[in-house]
Order: C-alpha cells, then structure tokens, then sequence
C-alpha cells in the first residue's frame, strides 16, 4: 500500500488559559508522511516541534484544523475509534528512564500494555507474547526479568520500541529518542530504528535537531521555526541547497569533525 | 571511578577530556578542584600548579556546568549573584567590574542583564552570565564540563566561539568536558580520551583526523554524517558500568581486535607522533593492529 497515512492540514495549537496571553505554539503546519517512509521534523527548543508531535496523537487540547490518519479524522473519532488509532500511532520519547515504570521489570511493562489494549487475555500469555517482542528489538528473553534500572541507556530505550510495537503500531513518533543516549550507542538504535522501517514497513515522524541524524534516517525533512514550517522537501536536497537562512545557519552551527578540523587549518593558515 | 589520569594544562589552551557518560571525565574534573562527592577520595597522585601550590575553586579555579539554569540560583539577580563571586579587593569598584565582565561575554547592555533574574534570560544569556561569574575571580583556569550540551545548536556554536576568545584574550588554561567529539575539534588545542575510567589514548586535537586507538576510530565511524553512508558503524555492547569494569584492557569485550593478552594486562602507553600516544596492545609496538 502506498499513500499517504497520515494528512495534517492548516494546523494550529495554543497554549494559554482564557484571559490570558494566548501563545501560538504551531501556526498553520500542512504536511503529510507517506506509508512506511520517514519523516523528519528539526527546529530548535520553542520550535514547536514536540507540540505538533503531541497534537498529531491528540494530546492536545486546543487544536484547530485537520488531522487524518489513514482517511479517518482524529479529531472526530469517537471512543472506540480513538482506542483503535491509539494503538496503531505510538510514542516513543528522549529520556528512556523517565517513560518506563521504575517499579515494572521489561517483559511486565510489556504486558501490560498489551492487557490494556485487550490484546492478551491472561498474564501468563502476556509473558510469553513479550519474549518475542523484546526479540524484535534485539533483546534476549532474559532481560525481560530487569528492572529499568539494571538497564544500560540504549536498552532501555529498546525496551520503549518494544512497548510501542507489542500493540501493533504501525505509526511512530520518536522524540530526539536517541539524544540522551551515549555516542557509541546511538548508532545501534538508530540502526534498529531504520531496519524496523524496512523489515516491518513502519511509518516515522522522526523529531530531532541534528541534521546529520535526518540525513541518516529520514527520506524528507520539515525545518521548523516558532510554529511554521520554513523549508521542506527530500533531505539530501535540502542539506545540500539550503534555502532558508535558518537552515543554513543550522548546518554551519554544527559542522563534522572533519569540518571543523579543515576549518581550523584554514584559518591557522591564514 | 578513575585511575591514573595525567593531565597538563597550560594557559592560552584548550585541554578536551572526553568521553561518554560513566568513563570518569566529570570525576577528574571535580577532584581538580577538591570537589570530589562525600565517599570519593583522591587516594593518589598529585596536582602541581606552575608556582607552587594546590589551589581550588576561588583562588585560581572556575568552573562552568551543563545547566546554567540549575547552576543558577533564580531568587537573586545576576548581579547580586556576580558580586558575590567578585574578589575582595574588587568591591569597592563592584559595579564597573561587573559592567566589565558582563561586556566580556558578550552582553551589549550590561545594566539590564545586572538587573535581570536568570529566568529572565534565555539559556545562551544565562550562560555567558555563568561565564562572567566564573571570570570574576579571575582563574588561571577554567573547567567547562559540557558546556553547551544543554543548549541549541545554534547558541552552541556562539558560546564555543565565546570560550575560544575568552581563552585566548584571558590566556586562559580551558579544560573542556565533552562527549561531543565535534566540540572538541571546534576549539581545542590536545584531547585526551577517555574510557572506562581510563585515558585511552592523548594527543594534538588534529589526531581525530587519524586516530589509533579502535575506540577512537569506532566513535567516529559511529557519528551520523551529512556525507556519511548508510548505514551506521555502531560499537557493539555499553560502557561497562563501575564495578563490572573488565580486566586488562577495559575496552577489549566491544573490541574487534582483541587478543589474549588484552583480557590479561593492562596496555602500557606506546608514543605514536609528536605528542600523540595510545594506550592499547594492538597498535603498541609488536602490535597487530
């Protein structure tokens, strides 16, 4: 199947009590991710960026325009529906500690959101589903026995995709997900992230502020600034033509280490 | 937490340790100035300053952190913070030096950043204010321990080019905490790299364009690149947390060339270019590497 998954149109969220100074988080946001593609959103803190990621999953109160998620309007589904797309759209966030139970080993924070969403009957059939899941991720069957805390970073936030796909999502949203995590680290996850595209055919909308990271997983990219989107399109295209001058700011901001050494020797040889 | 850490710091320099988290960079960094944690203590080893002397924060030491916004208390002005942070014989003349400062860091009106609180100010601004306040006592040395870690991008790289200045119009001896190799190859002069406790391997900043170690070259292969390939070269495994640090070679379980012997003993230091060494069996002398 191709097409579209998710349409977003004329978005707009604020933030602000009644009476009170109304803060336009996203002003105005159109795009739309293709079926087993990745789309990447940059833009600095303030950007708006994580508001338009908690708006697209209806985490957001005060929401104007349109969101629709395989032909279905989510701001107008009813109770069930809305269980159904919460199924199949899914988070995934930075910090990989503070989105597990502390008190829930691995293999018990799978089941139980698979109980929740009424897709194991018993806790026992719950168990053995969440072997396999952690599996998916590249987990032994053994660590569904540890507690986040006898974790390492990147396994936890293994465990964080593995909850994720145990309710059958099919749609991801992953939140700088490797940011906090170690260098040598990050590029196994995001080496996962990118084979669970390809093998189970998930659908990203990757946030982030590294350019390099898009470059690596991401087929388009929005650059996002106070609420609007400034530059879109396929990301080899924009990291190579830069058209606005936020974006070209952004990749002088963060030059490779190679770079930056040439840049150096340059200037020493001045 | 760390073993046997040389370093050597000179003024108008940029020293970079890094690393990732738990290898012992911030640890270092502490015990220079005596701020080791209640139950750590420094049991070897000492610290030598040019002059004579062991000299912590205040009297020749500054540091600056991650968050300025922790670091930061937000009921007191930036002013009344700087002040106290300003040398005795400086008080009588408090407000020009604060003027001064504030101007060194950037600040274009310095009266209204005095007279701000710091949730006043955005994270950049409220990093230069910890800067500033760092300066006040005019250090011989400044400690930064991942100092634009917790900013944009873009901030980031105005802070760097501030700390680069600083340093040299201030013949400043800077020692940067980062894991962010790109930092490193930004502003500093020598990198020391760390792992598990260990520096594993020291030299000019320009030896990240060739590195020895396969640690080193490991993390490098593992940063995302905008001309980079694919797929991504990750390190298999994590840092070994304190307590189940292997023996010999501490990196030799996530390392595709070890041998016997890097299970067994610790790999002595082998010179590999004008200031460069490495600590490792494989690219030693009679090394396979």
């Amino acid at each position: 199947m191709s097409g579209p998954l998710l349409q977003v149109d004329s978005l707009r969220v604020t933030y602000g009590a009644p009476g009170r100074r109304v803060v336009e988080a996203v002003r105005g946001v159109s795009f739309e991710v293709l079926r087993g593609r990745c789309l990447g959103v940059v833009g600095e803190s303030g950007s708006g960026k994580s508001t338009l990621a908690r708006a697209v999953l209806g985490l957001e109160e005060r929401v104007d325009g349109r969101i629709e998620f395989d032909g279905r309007e989510v701001l107008r589904m009813g109770r069930a529906e809305i269980r159904a797309f919460r199924r199949r759209a899914q988070m995934v966030f930075q910090d990989p500690m503070g989105s597990l139970n502390p008190r829930l080993k691995a293999g018990a924070a799978l089941a139980e959101v698979r109980r929740v969403h009424g897709l194991a009957k018993t806790r026992r059939e719950a168990a053995a589903q969440a072997a396999d899941w952690l599996a998916t991720v590249g987990l032994d069957a053994a660590y569904a026995n540890r507690f986040p805390h006898e974790l390492s970073g990147g396994q936890r936030q293994r465990v964080n995709l593995a909850r994720a796909l145990c309710v059958g999502a099919e749609f991801l949203i992953a939140d700088e997900p490797v940011s906090a995590l170690d260098v040598s680290v990050q590029a196994q996850i995001l080496n996962l992230l990118k084979s669970l595209q390809e093998t189970r055919g998930i659908t990203w909308l990757l946030i982030g502020h590294d350019l390099a990271v898009m470059r690596q997983m991401a087929d388009e990219v929005l650059v996002m600034k106070e609420g609007r989107i400034v530059e879109r399109g396929p990301v080899d295209e924009v990291l190579a033509r830069p058209a606005h001058s936020y974006t070209k700011e952004l990749l002088s901001a963060a030059p490779s280490v190679r770079q930056a050494l040439d840049r150096r020797a340059a200037e020493r040889a001045v | 937490m760390a073993g046997e850490v040389d370093l050597c710091l000179r003024a108008g320099r940029t020293t970079a340790l890094v690393g990732e988290s738990g290898c012992g960079k911030s640890i270092t960094a502490a015990a220079l100035g005596g701020l080791l944690p209640r139950g750590m203590s420094r049991d070897r080893g000492e610290i030598r300053w040019a002059g004579g002397g062991e000299r912590g924060p205040g009297k020749g030491l500054a540091y600056v952190f991650q968050d300025p916004g922790e670091c930061l208390d937000p009921v007191f002005t930036i002013g009344s913070q700087i002040r106290e942070a300003l040398p005795k014989e400086d008080r009588g003349r408090a407000r020009e030096r604060m003027t001064d400062l504030l101007r060194t860091v950037g600040f274009d009106e310095p009266e209204r950043v005095l007279a701000s609180y710091p949730h006043q100010l955005s994270g950049g601004m409220q990093q230069r204010a910890m800067l500033a306040m760092a300066l006040a006592g005019r250090p011989r040395v400044l400690v930064a321990d991942e100092p634009t870690t917790a900013l944009d991008v873009t901030v980031q790289a105005k802070i760097l080019r501030l700390l680069a200045d600083l340093q040299r119009k201030e013949n400043l001896a800077v020692l940067l905490i980062t894991h962010n190799l790109a930092v490193v190859a930004e502003i500093a002069d020598e990198i020391h790299v760390m792992y598990a406790g260990r520096i594993v391997e020291s030299g000019p900043v320009e030896m990240l364009r060739a590195p020895r170690h396969p640690y080193v070259q490991g993390l490098l292969k593992a940063l995302p690149r905008l001309d980079g390939a694919e797929r991504l070269e990750g390190i298999e495994g994590s840092v070994p947390p304190l307590g189940r640090r292997p023996p010999g070679c501490r990196f030799h379980p996530r390392c595709a060339r070890s041998r016997a012997v890097c299970a067994e003993r610790e790999p002595p230091w082998t010179a590999c270019g004008p200031g460069h060494r490495v600590a490792c069996w494989a690219c030693g002398d009679g090394g396979w590497a």
